[in-house]
């Protein structure tokens, strides 16, 4: 074999004169993150938005200044209410989550592996997941009344659905070679599941994780429609009933500033659990 | 070689021609159309208002060509809500807004983005608009009049809402704080009809229309009117600064909803009668145009005549007290005055 490679690699060289050197193509595309210009990006955003307004180019009721949309979360923070708000809202949403996604798993991976489990459970999932949770309002209250209950229970029900569909098709995506010489080795169906099952559909649920977290916090704000007291949802809503559209962005930016801090939690999750990739 | 070379600057200049000379008539015509529509513009609005019997005059006066017949070209935008309608009026998609007060409507209109220039529905006492209704739970428990409601939970469509208010009233009048009632917002008034139904809260404030299914169905148990126990300006009728600059268009309006104003009244109102308006040769045409607006059918357009000023003049002593009120709860911003939210020029005072 090498013998022979060397002799091709002699036969090329002979005849060298007839070929083009060509430089190094095949570099592939690898976009890399670089903290410092997101955050130029963002900076120059911010500082353009707040020079259109203290030019007054804007009305300020239809897009509030970042410096009046800081100086209200600044009072939300001083009054004590935003750390109520926050409770509140991540109870809910952490509660929610939670009862989501475990029932999602459970639903995701019976799909994946049974027969009976997925004829029944993907034409339910298709026939249930398009509903918008915000139009069964009326319906949970009657239900669940107006406590945490329905709040809760609009939160898992968005996460379970996303969560179902992305563990059914991780599982379906793991190597069926590798189940297939488990099962040969007379591996126990639970040590499968557990051993090559779960870690090759792992990346896929964790992928996710990351929908659904977002999912989550999107549908704080309907959640929160019911009744409630205290959350970022209900201060939401409040301020753009009451017209207050400086508190309004202020909620929106920390609901987004939620969803970074849960975006770099997952990523570190990913980091943790799929260091073998 | 030759022959091409010379034929092609040729067409070339032909063509660019051809497409000036369009340039030029597309030009021309849109100058002539939008001129022929500014002519047309400064007599022409577009009115937001609800599909409910509280709008009843803007509905009678555009079937009955009042505003046609003062030569305005009045469209009339639908809305769901009675917020949306002041958002509109100020991001310019509607030029008059008719509809209920809200603290949202006072931060806008504090803003300068609009101001009130007449007086719509009101609460008053023996014509139904704003009811307190009881669940049937809290009702076998005791909960029987208005009074009763210190201490209970009660849903409102939005903080801030004409039923937030309402309640803000009714504690002031007997002397219990608002804060002893639990007010859960839901935010629509299908949500609130739930709870209600579902005895998830002791009482909740619903405008007539919403609530008539409810108690026909032995859903909820009504406590009273907001009318009788404490009157008060529910709506209003207000405009952009852009609109209030027509004033020739203003006075028009304003001119043929107060004669819609004093049909209604006249016709309908003076023959209200336990809360209900009475169906014969007088009424019915009147009532007609309402259902057909409201999309209800007569026999429910007739409990739901809200009362509205003869003249369209608006309470404006109550006005300040709404602002007042809402300033002393932190819904409305300080700094928004009577004063500096109402026309003048047009709004007829109590």
């Amino acid at each position: 074999m090498l013998d022979r490679a060397g002799e091709k690699s002699q036969a090329l060289q002979a005849g060298g004169d007839n070929l083009r050197k060509v430089a190094f193509r095949g570099g592939g595309f690898s976009p890399k993150t670089s903290r410092y210009a997101g955050l130029l990006a963002l900076a120059v955003v911010i500082v353009l938005w707040q020079a259109a307004g203290s030019l007054s180019l804007v009305n300020p009721i239809f897009l509030p200044s970042p410096l009046a949309i800081a100086r209200a979360i600044v009072q939300l923070a001083s009054s004590g209410a935003l750390w109520q708000h926050l409770a509140y809202s991540m109870m809910r949403i952490g509660t929610g989550w939670l009862l989501g996604t475990v029932a999602g798993i459970i639903v995701g991976f019976a799909i994946g592996l049974s027969t009976l489990a997925r004829s029944v459970g993907i034409t339910f999932i298709s026939a249930l997941f398009p509903i918008p949770k915000i139009a069964l309002l009326p319906l949970l209250i009657l239900w669940l009344g107006i406590g945490e209950e329905p709040k809760i229970a609009t939160i898992a029900l968005g996460v379970f659905f996303s969560t179902a569909i992305s563990v059914y098709s991780g599982v379906d995506a793991v190597p069926r070679n590798l189940i297939r010489m488990a099962q040969s080795f007379n591996v126990p169906f639970l040590t499968i599941v557990r051993r090559v099952v779960w870690p090759g559909a792992l990346p896929s649920i964790l992928a996710g994780f990351r929908i659904t977290a977002s999912i989550a916090l999107l549908l704080v704000v309907s959640a929160e429609m019911i009744g409630a007291e205290y959350g970022i949802g209900a201060f939401v809503l409040q301020a753009g009933n009451l017209m207050q559209t400086d508190q309004l962005l202020a909620g929106v930016v920390i609901l987004s500033l939620f969803g970074l801090l849960v975006g770099w939690l997952i990523s570190r999750l990913e980091k943790r659990l799929l260091h073998w990739r | 070689m030759k022959f091409t070379s010379i034929e092609k600057p040729a067409s070339r200049l032909k063509s660019r021609m051809k497409a000036f000379e369009l340039f030029f008539l597309t030009l021309v015509l849109t100058l002539t159309i939008s001129v022929s529509a500014r002519a047309d513009d400064a007599l022409k609005a577009r009115v937001g208002v609800l599909k409910l019997s509280s709008s009843a005059p803007v509905f009678i006066a555009q079937d009955k060509g009042y505003f046609r017949d003062a030569g305005l070209d009045i469209d009339l935008k639908f809305f769901d809500a009675a917020q949306p309608i002041a958002v509109a009026t100020t991001s310019g998609d509607v030029d008059i807004g008719v509809t209920a007060f809200t603290a949202g409507l006072y931060n806008l209109a504090g803003k300068g983005t609009l101001k009130v220039i007449g007086g719509m529905s009101r609460a008053k006492a023996g014509y139904p608009l704003i009811g307190y209704f009881a669940s049937n739970k809290a009702y076998a428990n005791g909960l029987k009049t208005p009074k009763d409601l210190a201490g209970k939970r009660v849903a409102v469509t939005q903080i801030g809402s004409s039923f937030h208010y309402s309640l803000g009233l009714l504690a002031d009048r007997d002397g219990f704080r608002l804060s002893d009632i639990r007010v859960v917002p839901l935010q629509s008034l299908s949500n609130v009809a739930a709870a209600l139904k579902g005895e998830t809260v002791d009482a909740a404030l619903l405008p007539v229309s919403a609530a008539r299914k409810l108690m026909d169905d032995g859903g909820a148990k009504l406590l009273g009117w907001v009318g009788d126990e404490t009157p008060w300006q529910v709506g209003a009728v207000f405009a952009s600064p852009r609109t209030l600059e027509k004033k020739a268009l203003v006075t028009k309006f304003l001119a043929a909803i107060a004669r819609a104003d004093r049909e209604y009244h006249d016709v309908i109102l003076a023959a209200v009668a336990g809360g209900k308006a009475p169906i014969n040769d007088k009424t019915r045409p009147l009532l007609e145009i309402i259902a057909k607006y409201t999309n209800l059918p007569l026999e429910q357009v007739v409990g739901n005549c809200a009362y509205i000023d003869p003249e369209g003049r608006l309470d404006v002593k109550n006005v300040a007290h709404q602002i007042a009120w809402l300033q002393g709860e932190g819904f409305v911003d300080k700094g928004v005055t009577v004063d500096a939210i109402i026309a003048k020029d047009f709004v007829k005072p109590d």
